[in-house]
């Protein structure tokens, strides 16, 4: 809709019409021209001086060796037809250091998003807690993440937190699976063991898709089977030879054994991501129970609802259709916040390429890589949370 | 009274099982967390790091004989500071009184540590504020003088500030001064953006979208970045200060946040009114720009300021391109072995800084709100 005035009337006589149509005509090929010339510019300046540097603008340096070491990252090659993660090399290729820079950006990514979700979720209820102490504390946190750069929340979390865990030989152990030490958080993991047949790896796959399947059922007998197929082939995969088991890590003295490592770094920008978004997270909820009539709570409190049952049964499933939205653009804040992993040295994909950049001189090259892929990435994003978004809201149907 | 205590401890604490419950886990917790953290404040706390390189936290490297100029810049910063919050709320008495004793003891306190004169100024500065808050709350002429002024005293402080040179800004004031510049560079340009995104060209209406959303979809340190190092290829014989090019990256990527909430403010508006002036034939340009844009911009006032929030916390990202700002000077003080040790120190002052600065704002944005729904009510 245009904000001037309503279209312009095409019932004047002919020549009129003519030229008004000419004149829009007109209008739209000069912006379109202004905005070529533009481009055509700006891609004539660089392009220059480049040239006058010697360097000419091509992607050629993706597949030249990269010669640099990354602290974590991981790549996929072949071994045979086999395909393998391992850990990247400084011989692997520049695209291939990017590509692990990615991997890094996304696994900080997808465990912030549940991480913050959850965290954020109880925090905002926490605001509306009927107990002080809670509601205030809950609401003091929010505060202090929200009027704080998240920058400076990074760098507090590792140089005087994460930094400040005990050396790896008097490293405390808690709850018997986790460790805590300056070289890392040692999470139990895990552990796939070598000797468990295909049956019981294909039963246990059976089983996962069963179940994941059964998540986007809506018909409820359907959902039923799928559940039980799901319990039978893991009940199947367990009796044959489990394929999987827990992997505790063992505090040692150079650090831990077994287990899933997190760096420091990564610990760091987790910690800081998951805080600071939790905040946000709580504001999104708060504001989605506030905005729910009190009617609703008044009407389960004269049923004879229990305060914590109303919340359980009534108010979250709604609010949970109502802050998708919100949360499509909290999880897009949250993948372009992982960049700031550079200030504390955690390889994502913004670091690496710069980098590679430094290596190679593609600084251009490298920055328009990494703004297309945080692009796509917010396309994926919001388009997995409109998919479920109208799935929610098409179940409810209002 | 104690029944009165009792009685307020067992509604808000104790009136059902659960909350008996977390109590119980809550109580010892944060009230170990209070003791330590005040322990830490009072016994264990060497805060003479603070005072031994507040010059560096403040202004970052810029020459000692040359800090009269951005004793200077303090003062206009803080008659804007003050007119800025006068705009924003009516003051109450009793808060003016408050501050002007805090910036008094504030001027003592600094007499100490870093000379009379200082003292004398920084308490000069803080009353020059809380006068201004004053005279623009109560006069309607000062409130329209406001903007003009503004751009005034942000051009006054370029002209003072910068002969010893660009490079040379540092610390605190280059946040303040970044986020201020940024914040009022983005203005125009973002309303022309949501004009175009509104507009009926189609052409103008993809370019404008397109550009809007994908400044909206990468990370901020990301554009900072990229304009840092395209400047140079695009101007290749004159060398561009990184401020003034870290400037035009905050203030594209901002630009595309504005036009949003502009946007926003566009459609809030009743079509009627367009219609009615269209009827009254009035060009479009009159439309625009004295009947849609002041009552759009009215509505969309509380998210710009809170949006002058982001840009202050963002620009600790100016790292990237070397600049100096108040984090990076805290993180050079820690560089300095002497003071390896006082990590908390120096973190817990920022932390406190940015969170004074951060929570005035998002006040006086939320009366703001309030202040302008009651207008509109």
């Amino acid at each position: 809709m245009s904000i001037q005035t309503t279209d312009i009337p095409f019932s004047g006589p002919p020549r009129h019409r003519l030229l008004l149509l000419t004149r829009r005509y007109l209008q739209q090929a000069a912006i379109v021209g202004v905005a070529v010339a533009l481009v055509v510019w700006f891609g004539c300046s660089v392009r220059h001086a480049l040239a006058q540097k010697g360097i000419q603008f091509s992607f050629g340096y993706l597949w030249n060796s990269a010669g640099i070491s990354l602290s974590e990252g991981v790549v996929i090659a072949f071994e045979g037809l086999r395909p393998i993660l391992r850990p990247f090399s400084s011989t692997d290729t520049n695209a291939q250091a990017l590509l692990a820079g990615l991997g890094n950006t996304l696994k900080v990514t997808l465990s912030a998003i549940l991480l913050s979700t959850a965290f954020g979720t109880i925090v905002g209820i926490g605001r509306l807690s009927t107990n002080w102490l809670v509601r205030n504390l809950s609401f003091g946190l929010v505060e202090c993440v929200r009027n704080t750069p998240l920058l400076i929340q990074i760098v507090f979390w590792y140089f005087a937190v994460v930094l400040r865990f005990p050396p790896a030989d008097a490293a405390s152990s808690w709850f018997g699976g986790l460790i805590a030490s300056r070289s890392g958080v040692f999470l139990p993991g895990i552990a796939v063991s070598d000797v468990a047949s295909p049956v019981s790896w294909s039963l246990l796959v059976c089983g996962f898709g069963a179940a994941f399947a059964a998540l986007f059922v809506g018909h409820r007998a359907t959902k039923a089977a799928l559940c039980a197929a799901s319990a039978a082939a893991v009940t199947g995969s367990i009796i044959v030879g489990f394929p999987l088991a827990l992997d505790l890590p063992v505090a040692t003295r150079f650090g831990a054994n077994g287990g899933t490592v997190l760096t420091p770094e990564m610990t760091a920008i987790l910690l800081a991501i998951v805080v600071n978004s939790s905040a946000y997270v709580a504001e999104i909820v708060r504001g989605a129970i506030d905005a729910l009539p009190k009617g609703q709570w008044e009407a389960s409190a004269a049923l004879g609802l229990s305060r914590s049952h109303t919340l359980r049964d009534i108010i979250l499933p709604q609010v949970f259709r109502v802050v998708l939205p919100s949360f499509a653009n909290r999880y897009i804040s949250l993948t372009k916040d992982t960049s700031l992993g550079i200030a504390i040295g955690y390889p994502d994909l913004f670091n690496v390429s710069g980098t590679v950049s430094n290596q190679t001189g593609r600084n251009l090259e490298g920055v328009i890589i990494v703004m297309l892929t945080y692009l796509v990435l917010s396309w994926i994003i919001s388009a997995c949370m409109n998919l479920i978004n109208a799935r929610a809201n098409a179940r409810g149907g209002s | 009274m104690n029944v009165v205590a009792l009685r307020w401890v067992h509604r808000n604490l104790f009136a059902k099982p659960f909350d008996a419950v977390l109590s119980v886990f809550v109580i010892p917790i944060s009230a170990w967390v209070i003791y330590a953290f005040a322990k830490w404040v009072l016994v264990d706390a060497r805060w003479h790091v603070l005072t031994g390189s507040m010059r560096v936290l403040m202004v970052g490297i810029y020459p000692v004989d040359q800090l009269w100029r951005a004793w200077f810049s303090v003062t206009v910063l803080s008659a804007m500071l003050g007119a800025g919050l006068g705009l924003s709320m009516q003051p109450p008495r009793r808060l003016l009184a408050v501050l002007a004793i805090l910036g008094a003891a504030a001027g003592i306190i600094a007499s100490f540590s870093v000379g009379a004169a200082h003292g004398a100024l920084i308490t000069a500065s803080a009353w020059i504020g809380v006068g201004v808050w004053q005279a623009v709350s109560l006069s309607v002429r000062a409130r329209r003088l406001a903007a003009p002024a503004m751009l005034l005293g942000l051009a006054a402080i370029f002209f003072v500030f910068s002969p010893p040179g660009l490079e040379t800004w540092g610390g605190l004031l280059l946040s303040v001064i970044l986020t201020l510049t940024t914040s009022v560079l983005t203005l125009p340009f973002g309303i022309l953006l949501a004009f175009g995104r509104q507009s009926r060209i189609a052409s103008l209406r993809v370019i404008c979208t397109a550009y809007i959303e994908i400044m909206r979809s990468v990370p901020l340190i990301l554009v900072v970045y990229w304009i840092w190092i395209v400047v140079p290829l695009l101007a290749p014989n004159t060398s561009v200060p990184s401020l003034l090019r870290g400037m035009a990256g905050f203030a594209l990527f901002y630009a595309a946040y504005v036009a949003e909430y502009v946007r926003s403010g566009l459609q809030a508006l009743p079509k009627g009114q367009v219609e009615a002036a269209n009827s009254l034939g009035m060009s479009t340009w009159t439309i625009n720009v004295d009947i849609v844009l002041p009552q759009a911009l009215r509505v969309v006032v509380p998210a710009l300021v809170g949006q002058v929030l982001d840009i202050f916390n963002g620009a600790t990202l100016v790292f990237i391109i070397g600049l100096t700002d108040f984090l990076r000077a805290g993180q050079m003080i820690l560089a300095d072995p002497q003071n390896s040790g006082r990590i908390y120190e120096i973190y817990v002052f920022l932390l406190a800084v940015y969170f004074t600065v951060g929570a005035t704002i998002t006040y006086a944005s939320r009366r703001l709100e309030a202040y302008l729904a009651r207008g509109a009510r």
